[in-house]
């Protein structure tokens, strides 16, 4: 029983931060449609931006990751420039134009902070709650907290702002939004801003949880991704749930399956997939090109 | 265009792209760049290759591997080079990555290059040794995965002892000097992992002592909570790693979190500093490692290395280095003793060479293997130092 209630907590703190990734892909796939193949590395980036401000200036940790949050941000408002000739030209070419942005940002942080990497000690360094003989980390609650403050603070910006609603609108139906005024490729600006905040936010807060390195954002896209697509793609609370769904199961894989932990999540997934190709909260899936 | 049909087609379309960009790479070794590339000939530079993962997850042993070698060729090129050549190191970066690892030795050998530094990782070795064998292209590996040497290539060299030399003196260590039998293991299932795993396991049978608890992780692995509440209820008083660097770190690290006491122990990874700050310093305290490079205050010679490493890099040296120094002198001093042959008169000059380095005594057997000793150091303050 214990070693259930422990596996579960340390996939539900992990899962938390692929929520965060699942939420970014997720925003900006319902905005645009597009799926953003280099979100994985702006999380690499928003880690080493954090972890820059933490260690280096020596800033507090929160501010740090406000700080990296603004410089990923305008990382995304940069990739949204580039690709917005594309937008309803070649679908395709702008995807391809996401893989390759997410090359060359591993390209730039080996050049930047070499490709070694550095460890992040942990902000809260409080020893870990015990609750019947089941360790929680206060680091995880602290990770747990920003992860539904963030979402909190999305769906309230989605559905009470006026942005937020023409962003919804744009989702629903690019041509009819355009119709009544809005402009969307601002609305799209905004969306791959915010997946880039997120994604700085999810690196900062995976910082001291593992270790950041250039290659980094390789997993945590990867499970991100699979979070984002569980839950239901382009859904904000799919998005939620699936990244912790993601997270938990590959706490369980691992503790029963050991080394074939991987194939059994992956597994796992593919046949939740086949079974309900809409994911979890499918029905509201976004579908546009 | 419908959803479905459409992501076929960007699929079939990446896969296109992706093919070509394959092509590419595969393609592109430099057409024309060397035009005495099929020459070994006897002028101009002596080529010779260093590969390794110089991008990836297992950057910092390419990065430190190739300070050491570089350190040593150009101390010989200072004093002259071989038979009046100087010595010119290429580095490749096979990424950590077989497959890549495969290509930069088809090229190597079509570039002329008569000899190879690394790889650090086994697994990669292990690929690119065929080409190497049938290209006659002797090779110093940095890996320690008795793999290699059941390979049984007459142009394999090892810089350093193999995970059984390791393992053995680790468990010889634990359980006879220390009296410890409660002990359990945590190893990835990667080539160095597997290794490991099968070494220990051997030398804890030897002494009729079966681990309490075989916890077997992936590669990937970023949360151990599962693993380590198994090894928790056994309540094992020394923990064995089979894993690199960051993931040994992350596993001492949750381990510690989970309120886990017991010592952990170790080969290699284990003595890095890559290893100690992603745990912390202090919950690496007490660490057991069996290294052959205990520290850069050992004798004369380590202490003259550990000074030259520093003034040409800024920054301390370690077990890595040490290893690609040595392996880079023994190829330097053979090249020099054989009047720099090629092929397979260079390998056997590899083989006869003797040398007394910052490892230890080096003497290559039939197997590629030169060395048989590592000593136990405890990891105290952050710094290893000679167990008691």
């Amino acid at each position: 029983m214990q070693i259930f209630f422990q596996t579960l907590i340390g996939g539900v703190s992990l899962g938390a931060v692929y929520a965060l990734v699942a939420l970014g892909f997720s925003l900006v796939y319902r905005t645009m449609g597009l799926v953003n193949f280099s979100h994985g590395n702006v999380v690499m980036i928003g880690a080493y931006m954090a972890s820059t401000f933490y260690l280096t200036a020596k800033l507090p940790f929160a501010l740090a990751t406000v700080i990296a949050m603004a410089v990923t941000g305008l990382i995304g408002v940069i990739i949204e420039r580039v690709l917005r000739p594309l937008e309803n030209k070649d679908f395709d070419l702008m995807l391809i134009g996401t893989i390759g942005f997410g090359i060359v940002l591993e390209a730039l942080a080996t050049l930047v902070w070499g490709a070694t990497g550095r460890a992040v000690p942990s902000p809260v360094p409080a020893a870990p709650l015990d609750l019947f003989g089941i360790k929680v980390r206060t680091y995880d609650l602290v990770v747990l907290a920003i992860a539904a403050a963030a979402t909190a603070l999305l769906m309230l910006f989605l559905q009470r702002t006026k942005r937020g609603a023409a962003m919804q609108a744009v989702a629903m139906d690019h041509e009819a939004a355009t119709a009544v005024g809005i402009h969307v490729g601002r609305s799209n600006a905004i969306a791959f801003v915010l997946g880039a905040a997120l994604a700085a936010l999810a690196g900062s807060l995976v910082g001291p949880l593992l270790y950041v390195s250039p290659t980094m954002g390789g997993t945590l896209g990867i499970k991100g991704f699979a979070g984002a697509i569980l839950g239901g793609f382009g859904s904000i609370p799919g998005a939620i749930a699936g990244g912790i769904a993601i997270g938990v199961l590959d706490s369980f894989a691992a503790g029963h399956f050991q080394g074939y932990s991987e194939l059994v999540t992956f597994l796992v997934f593919t046949i939740l997939i086949v079974i309900r190709p809409t994911g979890i909260f499918g029905e509201r899936t976004v579908n546009r090109a | 265009m419908s959803r479905t049909s459409l992501s076929r087609t960007l699929w079939s379309r990446f896969a296109v792209t992706a093919a070509a960009a394959l092509l590419a790479v595969a393609g592109c070794s430099a057409p024309g760049a060397d035009k005495d590339s099929t020459g070994k000939n006897s002028s101009g530079p002596i080529k010779i290759a260093i590969i390794d993962a110089q991008s990836g997850q297992l950057s910092s042993l390419g990065a430190w591997e190739l300070k050491g070698a570089k350190l040593a060729v150009e101390e010989w090129n200072k004093a002259g080079g071989i038979s009046g050549r100087q010595i010119q190191l290429d580095v490749f970066d096979d990424q950590g990555d077989p497959t890549v690892g495969t290509n930069l030795a088809r090229k190597i050998a079509s570039e002329g290059y008569i000899a190879m530094i690394g790889t650090a990782e086994s697994a990669v070795t292990i690929a690119m040794a065929p080409i190497l064998q049938q290209n006659q292209i002797p090779n110093i590996a940095s890996g320690q995965s008795p793999g290699m040497v059941a390979l049984k290539s007459p142009f394999l060299f090892l810089n350093g002892p193999t995970s059984t030399t390791y393992d053995e003196t680790l468990a010889k260590y634990i359980v006879e000097t220390k009296g410890v039998k409660n002990i359990a293991m945590i190893t990835n299932n990667g080539s160095y992992g597997k290794g490991e795993h099968d070494a220990f396991t051997k030398a804890l049978a030897a002494r009729s002592i079966t681990p309490v608890a075989d916890q077997v992780v992936t590669t990937d692995q970023k949360d151990f909570s599962a693993a380590l509440t198994t090894i928790r209820q056994k309540n094992p008083q020394i923990i064995f790693l089979g894993a690199e660097e960051v993931e040994s770190g992350l596993i001492v690290k949750q381990a510690r979190d989970l309120g886990i006491t017991a010592t952990f122990a170790g080969a290699a990874p284990q003595g890095t500093p890559v290893f100690r700050d992603t745990a912390g310093v202090t919950a690496v305290e007490g660490t057991l490692v069996s290294t052959p490079y205990m520290s850069n205050d050992l004798n004369d010679k380590t202490k003259a290395f550990a000074a030259a490493y520093k003034a040409a890099y800024n920054e301390d040296a370690e077990l890595h280095g040490a290893k690609a120094y040595d392996g880079a002198q023994i190829l330097l001093n053979a090249l020099k003793s054989s009047n720099v042959a090629t092929g397979k008169a260079l390998a056997d000059a590899i083989r006869a060479t003797k040398r007394d380095g910052l490892l230890g005594s080096f003497a290559y057997d039939g197997t590629g293997v030169g060395i048989f000793a590592t000593t136990i150091g405890t990891i105290t303050g952050g710094k290893l130092v000679p167990a008691s």
